[in-house]
């Protein structure tokens, strides 16, 4: 391989979170066992991407998905991760389509605004920059819009 | 309670991740869930996506993939680290030691693409 899978490693400070939570109380662990934790991690990280790969080869894809990931997990004989994978997978989506909803509410209501603003517009005609004009009036409520 | 008290101070000095770059400091860029039942993904996927685009024969990965890939590292990171955990109490020790996880490498099946490559 010519990268080397050490250049690309994980956060020492998560690495170690996961390791205590999984652990029982008062389980410590010595720094060396830590980063070659680190980079089993990693290792995995590139293995699995590869298999994964494959899969998506073999369906003629370009693109890693989801489910070439869960293929490679089983190919990997990692098969007790499939299921919660999948639950994890599952919560992602919902999280994904709620911030893609919440987002296009936030779209919808800053149109409406536009629209009611119209008459005040004289200067600017294609004014993506809505913030600075409405910030003087509702300052309140298009405080979370941040582009 | 003392234990919970006992483990945030332990958890201070172990701290040595400053010669890391700042990453170490935002674990969490996706935005943090409240539900600690819900929370998603606490390895970084920016991290996780520079590993899956070290690989020469990857062209693209979707974001779903490079998520469960992250979530698959810490089941991973959790599976072994309790597998190097029962070698470590067969010896009585209270701190896992870098021949535990050499042991529970060579120990379990699964574990055998990890071979060789940690040194």
């Amino acid at each position: 391989m010519a990268e080397r899978p050490e250049d690309l490693n994980l956060p020492n400070a998560v690495i170690t979170r996961i390791i205590k939570e999984a652990l029982p109380e008062g389980v410590n662990i010595s720094k060396e066992a830590r980063s070659a934790i680190s980079r089993a991690a990693s290792v995995f990280v590139l293995y699995a991407t590869s298999c994964a790969n494959n899969f998506a080869m073999k369906g003629k894809r370009k693109t890693l998905n989801a489910s070439d990931v869960l293929s490679a997990m089983e190919e990997m004989e990692f098969q007790r991760f499939v299921t919660p994978l999948k639950e994890a997978l599952e919560a992602y989506r919902r999280e994904q389509k709620g911030k893609k909803e919440a987002s296009e509410q936030k779209k919808k209501d800053k149109d409406k605004k536009t629209d009611s603003e119209e008459q005040d517009k004289s200067r600017d005609e294609d004014n993506d920059e809505d913030e600075e004009r409405l910030e003087e009036e509702e300052q309140n409520e298009e405080e979370d819009v941040d582009n | 309670m003392a234990a919970a008290v006992a483990a945030a101070a332990g958890s201070g000095p172990a701290r040595e991740e400053d010669s890391s770059a700042g990453e170490a400091a935002a674990p969490q860029p996706q935005a943090p869930t409240s539900t600690p039942g819900a929370r998603l993904s606490r390895l970084p996927l920016a991290r996780v996506k520079a590993l899956v685009k070290a690989d020469p024969d990857v062209t693209l990965a979707g974001q779903e993939a490079i998520f469960i890939l992250a979530r698959a590292a810490e089941l991973f990171v959790e599976t072994i680290a309790k597998d190097a955990y029962c070698c470590a109490q067969q010896g009585k020790r209270k701190t896992l030691q870098r021949r535990d996880l050499d042991n529970a490498i060579e120990a379990v099946d699964e574990f055998a693409f990890l071979e060789g490559t940690l040194d």
